[in-house]
């Protein structure tokens, strides 16, 4: 798997990581997918991630895009009809 | 504005595209190693429609041309910000980037889709655009833009060699791991 920005989120990031792709091959494809069994994984490194942003300045600049991306959301998250 | 756009076939299912697209950078991935980091930021299972949206932050390292490196401020670091929405019933992938570094020189926003042409068949879609914003003479704005155009096209040959490994790995470990559990099976029978 992929490193984290920052190295010291590595190793909570390696076991979210692998959750998820367990997760998402053997579950969500399959329909079987709403409950997020990972949640408790993905809070820990989103904590150790948050602090990271944060000491780099990234969380500024991140605000600015997401602002920028809400169209792709309105385009890409349609309701069934 | 310049437009770059390239497609391509993969001769795997959607499924394992869209699985292996998942860890795309990962050590198995030698071709793309100007990407040094991905970190999830949010992903959540939309209740209404069951698409799985996720954001991404995608950090590269890789250095421009001299003369463009002075206008970036010397740092080779870059950002970029990437949405993706997985709808598996309609069994499509779209993935939406735009670079947070630099954004004040060049804006560039790509769009890459894969979906299923048979059972065994994805195909991908990139499209990307590319703005120089940089105020001041066209001759500038059209030689950032050309500089940025000809290295995402670089980067994109490679990120196909690099993925059609990561695919070969995903499947090579996959076939693995199933009969070592047919073996557990076998021995429990």
């Amino acid at each position: 798997m992929s490193s984290s920005l920052a190295p010291e989120c590595n190793e909570v990031k390696e076991r979210y990581d692998s959750c998820f792709l367990k997760w998402y091959s053997e579950k969500y494809l399959r329909g079987k997918g709403t409950t997020d069994e990972c949640a408790a994984l993905f809070k820990d490194y989103k904590h150790c991630l948050t602090r990271a942003l944060k000491e780099r300045g990234i969380d500024r600049m991140l605000e600015e895009a997401r602002e920028g991306s809400r169209e792709n959301d309105a385009a890409n998250l349609r309701r069934k009809c | 504005m310049k437009v770059f756009s390239s497609d391509c076939t993969f001769d795997y299912s959607w499924e394992e595209v869209s699985t292996a697209n998942w860890r795309k950078y990962c050590p198995w991935n030698d071709k793309s190693p100007h990407v040094i980091a991905v970190d999830t930021l949010s992903r959540h299972v939309d209740p209404d429609t069951g698409i799985l949206r996720t954001e991404r932050l995608i950090t590269c390292k890789q250095s421009a041309p001299q003369w463009l490196a002075s206008l970036m401020g010397g740092t080779d670091t870059s950002h970029v910000f990437e949405t993706s929405y997985v709808d598996p019933e309609s069994k499509k992938v779209t993935m939406v980037s735009t670079n947070l570094t630099f954004s004040n020189i060049v804006s560039v926003s790509e769009t890459v889709v894969y979906q299923p042409i048979s059972a065994t068949r994805t195909q991908f879609v990139q499209d990307a655009k590319i703005t120089a914003l940089c105020g001041g003479w066209q001759k500038i704005k059209n030689a950032v833009e050309e500089a940025s155009v000809c290295r995402f096209r670089e980067n994109a040959q490679k990120g196909k060699e690099g993925f059609e490994a990561v695919l070969a790995m995903s499947r090579r470990v996959f076939s693995e791991e199933k009969q070592k559990q047919q073996a557990r099976e076998e021995m429990l029978a």
